[in-house]
């Protein structure tokens, strides 16, 4: 049951629940391919093997060939990992710790809880908009859920904006209109539906960080009518295995400077 | 016949053949920027909310300058009945801010992938993880819940009744974000779209009534269900696996596969919900499915992803 059911999950994904008969007559003749991507990692040689979650990935139409010069912009961009961007704008050390508790790439990604803006553990930068924010709405609790509104800019999702900002440059260089990008989940899974037969190159744009390096993917693969090789997931890593068909190319993080 | 056409046109052309009591955001006049009217936030909010938002209509300012001759007609104007209980220069009485029987005249441009990005927390909390371990999972993973929650309170009831009698506990919808809270939290003065740019977010529609409930499928099934043990306790994107990749709100769909749910509802040796079904259904081809559907979704034919998840072959009804 378990090993029909790898096969057949792909197919049923591309058909949601309570579809009609008539509508599943249609599917056969609609972009209805389906990858599964998996994301498994490795943060030194010693690390267990894992998902690596919440991580956003691109799947461009065309080749390698066909995307050359998006693949070069991609290899070429400057690195800068979180904490140097952080360092660079000026975070306290304690905020750099605060973002590097939860994995957070901003401020917005976990609550401020009460310790982190008085006391032995506060946080400067919080303490900070948090007594401008408590003379601005006239109570506590507000104050603290509205928080970032008054944590600068730069500190607040200023890492996130620049990377996005290199992301929208890259993709003015990749078939308009014709990219999608999913986020994978805990596990390092994420679904790219409605995908018409084709060739396709597989990326996350901008390098992940994994431990001291950062890991970029570009691979290409295809889509085929009714494609059954779809069936187990196309599992991505950085580290070589029979199974691994999209190997990262690792670089060491780049001093901060 | 042509005269009578005439004579409605200059009918439709009076001035006093328009319907003051109707506020219409989409007429030209009425578009301007919306702090224009709208003071953000309202004059005297702590009195109407927990946190600064917009909680009443505009001040007389707002309409005066265009609309004085509406305002000084007749003992009754028309017109305050947009905001006034009582359309009587003695009575203030507002109604309930918004209107909740007014027609709605804005949809909300959301885009979920970017709020996902921003907010994606890579990894649980390890103490959590720790000190928990044997605890069931919750459900906050990629932090949907930060917005999202679930209804508080039993939803009311649709006219005519719930369908088969089955009322959804509260738990089965997902209540939150439903006012300003969960925006302007982050998107108050400096993150645009800022709670002064209101069409950041609201965008002019064809006026339309909202749904009650939303609409489902399978209304049997509950967010934070899964029987007693409350097995539902999935990540919110291996369900919704187009999610992440979704750009607005706007003709958004839940998109779960059947395998999210016959992972666990049929499966061997676990349960077969889905085949018991089905069989009780080749028997009786007027067998109603109802283990996760009301009627009227249950009386139909079962789609084919049913018969191909559980290995059986296809047949209709009639």
């Amino acid at each position: 049951m378990n090993r029909l059911l790898l096969v057949l999950i792909p197919l049923l994904l591309t058909l949601p629940i309570g579809i009609s008969h008539s509508q599943t007559q249609d599917a056969t003749t609609r972009q209805s391919g389906v990858v599964r991507l998996r994301a498994r990692v490795k943060l030194s040689d010693s690390a267990p093997l894992r998902g690596l979650a919440r991580k956003r990935f691109f799947l461009i139409p065309g080749s390698l060939e066909q995307n050359r010069a998006l693949v070069e912009a991609i290899e070429r961009q400057p690195l800068v990992t979180r904490d140097c961007y952080y360092s660079k704008h000026g975070a306290s050390p304690a905020l750099i710790a605060w973002l590097k508790e939860a994995d957070c790439e901003s401020v917005y990604c976990r609550d401020v809880e009460q310790d982190y803006v008085a006391g032995p553990k506060a946080v400067p930068e919080f303490a900070t908009a948090f007594a401008a924010s408590e003379k601005e709405f006239g109570n506590a609790a507000t104050a603290r859920k509205w928080l970032t509104t008054n944590v600068p800019a730069n500190l607040r999702d200023g890492f996130y904006r620049d990377r996005k900002s290199v992301i929208d440059a890259l993709l003015k260089q990749a078939p308009a209109g014709a990219v999608q990008s999913v986020m994978t989940d805990r596990n390092g899974t994420a679904f790219f539906t409605d995908l018409a037969p084709g060739t396709y190159v597989i990326t996350n744009l901008i390098p992940t960080e994994l431990g001291q390096s950062l890991a970029t993917w570009n691979c290409e693969l295809q889509i085929k009518n009714d494609d059954l090789a779809a069936e187990k997931p196309y599992l991505i890593s950085n580290r070589k295995d029979r199974l691994v068909k999209c190997v990262a190319i690792e670089k060491p993080a780049p001093p901060c400077q | 016949m042509k005269l009578g056409f005439y004579i409605l046109v200059l009918i439709w052309l009076q001035p006093g053949a328009v319907d003051y009591t109707k506020f219409s955001h989409s007429t030209p006049k009425h578009k301007s920027a919306c702090i224009t009217c709208h003071k953000i936030p309202t004059k005297d909010w702590t009195k109407a909310s927990a946190f600064p938002d917009i909680v009443d209509y505009p001040d007389h300012n707002a309409c005066v300058s265009c609309h004085r001759p509406q305002f000084f007609r007749g003992a009754r104007p028309p017109i305050c009945s947009v905001c006034h209980v009582k359309t009587s220069p003695r009575d203030e009485a507002r109604l309930a801010f918004r209107n909740p029987a007014s027609k709605l005249q804005f949809t909300i441009e959301f885009p979920h992938d970017r709020h996902q990005d921003v907010i994606a927390l890579r990894h649980a909390n390890p103490w959590r993880s720790r000190l928990l371990a044997h605890a069931a999972p919750q459900q906050n993973f990629n932090n949907c819940t930060i917005c999202h929650a679930p209804a508080a309170a039993v939803s009311t009831p649709p006219a005519g009744g719930w369908l088969d009698a089955y009322a959804p506990p509260a738990a089965t919808f997902k209540a939150a974000p439903s006012d300003h809270s969960s925006c302007f939290s982050c998107h108050w003065k400096s993150q645009e779209p800022v709670a002064t740019n209101c069409n950041g977010c609201h965008k002019l529609a064809t006026p339309y009534v909202a749904a009650a409930i939303p609409a489902r499928i399978s209304l049997k099934f509950m967010h934070d269900g899964g029987g007693e043990k409350k097995q539902h306790v999935a990540e919110c994107t291996t369900c919704h696996i187009n999610i992440t990749k979704s750009a607005t709100s706007r003709g958004l769909k839940p998109d779960v596969p059947i395998t999210a749910c016959t992972e666990c509802h049929n499966k061997d040796g676990l349960r077969q919900d889905l085949n018991t079904e089905l069989a009780a259904l080749d028997k009786n081809r007027a067998f109603t499915c109802v283990y996760c559907h009301t009627s009227n979704v249950g009386k139909l034919d079962a789609p084919a992803s049913h018969f191909l998840i559980a290995q059986r072959p296809q047949f209709k009804r009639r």
